[in-house]
């Protein structure tokens, strides 16, 4: 059942981006999941990529459920889980590819994880997905979350796996989006909902 | 494997993610290094890491463990990936209790005088001696040295230790108990292990927002150039992974940081 139409617009714009490309994906609160089925969906499907999925905005669990719900399977990706440990009980899930960091306030020990993930999976291409910047600065001073994004999209791109970063720009500190807008090296903007 | 005191290379490469890259290439061989932590900071792991790397490289090494059996520590390195129960088999990796060597050398007492510390030294090396051992670690020197009650014994117990396997080529890993790993904090129990060591890593913990992050520091190697940063850590079934800490997350809630 699908419940939207994906955005062919997106799919258009992954195949002018290269494995050490970074890219900022800025979309809304209405359209995040759809946003991000469009943007992940070309890179599981069309590019054959495996990855790795970080979950700062919803529990991982919601996040497959979501995607199995417009018949997408997600299994073969790995998720970093960054809410669910702080909720009790919130780490009982029933998917094997869903790994916890305790707070995303650990900020060092997502990228070892996901640099952990990478080494153990034997995919030819990867990329990662941040979900999202915006849910990050909710824990994270400005200067640190800046200064993370930098190392984040430096360390991947040198992997040459390929970083998708998330945002919905109005809830994101303006030294941290400017700083992302710098690293970046490919913009998908759906950060305006349009209402027909 | 290279007999002992013969060797092409003048770095001990320790084969632990992002370690070599601080040390430039490795801690230079035959060093001695305190790996000065407080409790759960990943001492032990380290220390395992190093053995089951060396051995995968063909090694031979040894592990002389005060702080838990033999029998429990073995376990405890299955969880690496790249370990082979045949490193065990072939005697590449060689365990000993420390309570079985003090039973054997007649140690069995509460304080070590000048001649039961030379015993001790003479086993330990007699031991890496006749393996060939490359690497070694000892777990935790802190406890050993508990029972020696003069820090001049202590002084002199490490550096004739460290001076004769140095002459064998042994990189050797002291493992040290700390209670806080803080910038104003001794590297050390008793003092004098931090002034022995070529070499000082420390591990302890940051406190963000009521969650501990694990850290390693270099602060002191002789004989090659480093990295002094904190690097966040991670204990995988890969091993250690190492990350610079981020500038603006090293510094503890206490010193004002989140703006209390």
């Amino acid at each position: 059942m699908k419940m939207f139409d994906l955005d062919q617009g997106i799919a258009d714009q992954l195949t002018e981006v290269s494995l050490n490309s970074a890219i900022q994906v800025r979309c809304g609160n209405s359209n995040a999941f759809m946003v991000t089925a469009s943007t992940l969906i070309p890179l599981l499907q069309a590019f054959e990529m495996g990855g790795v999925y970080i979950s700062a905005s919803r529990g991982a669990a919601e996040v497959i459920q979501g995607f199995e719900a417009i018949g997408v399977d997600v299994s073969h990706i790995q998720f970093i889980d960054l809410v669910s440990s702080g909720i009790l009980g919130g780490t009982t899930v029933p998917y094997s590819n869903v790994h916890f960091v305790d707070s995303p306030i650990m900020l060092e020990s997502v990228l070892l994880r996901t640099l952990y993930i990478l080494k153990t999976t034997d995919n030819e291409r990867n990329f990662i997905f941040l979900d999202s910047v915006n849910s990050l600065a909710i824990y994270n001073e400005d200067r640190m979350l800046a200064e993370y994004l930098h190392t984040f999209i430096n360390t991947f791109r040198q992997q040459e796996v390929l970083t998708v970063i998330l945002n919905v720009p109005d809830q994101t500190p303006p030294l941290v989006l400017s700083n992302l807008d710098l690293y970046c090296t490919d913009l998908i903007d759906r950060g305006q909902v349009v209402i027909h | 494997m290279q007999p002992a005191g013969q060797y092409s290379r003048d770095r001990c490469i320790t084969g632990v993610h992002g370690l070599d890259e601080i040390l430039r290439g490795g801690i230079p061989y035959g060093s001695t290094v305190l790996a000065s932590g407080t409790c759960g900071s990943g001492k032990t792991t380290l220390g395992m890491e190093f053995l089951v790397r060396g051995a995968d490289a063909g090694e031979a090494c040894a592990h002389f463990t005060a702080t838990e059996p033999s029998v429990k520590l073995l376990e405890n390195i299955r969880q690496f990936k790249f370990f082979d129960v045949k490193m065990v088999d072939s005697g590449l990796i060689n365990v000993f209790d420390m309570d079985v060597l003090y039973s054997w050398l007649g140690l069995e007492k509460s304080s070590f005088d000048l001649d039961d510390v030379h015993s001790l030294i003479k086993a330990i090396v007699d031991i890496v001696n006749t393996i060939g051992v490359t690497r070694l670690v000892i777990d935790s020197v802190t406890t050993l040295c508990y029972k020696i009650k003069s820090e001049q014994l202590i002084r002199d117990f490490l550096f004739t230790l460290g001076k004769k396997l140095a002459t064998l080529g042994c990189t050797t890993i002291l493992i040290a108990e700390i209670t806080s790993a803080t910038e104003n904090a001794h590297w050390s129990s008793f003092g004098v292990e931090e002034a022995i060591a070529d070499g000082i890593i420390v591990l302890g913990d940051v406190e963000r927002m009521g969650h501990l992050l694990r850290f390693l520091q270099v602060v002191k190697m002789r004989g090659t150039s480093h990295s002094r940063a904190k690097h966040a850590i991670e204990l995988t079934p890969l091993g250690v992974m190492l990350t610079p800490m981020l500038k603006w997350g090293a510094v503890s809630d206490t010193h004002n940081r989140w703006g209390a």
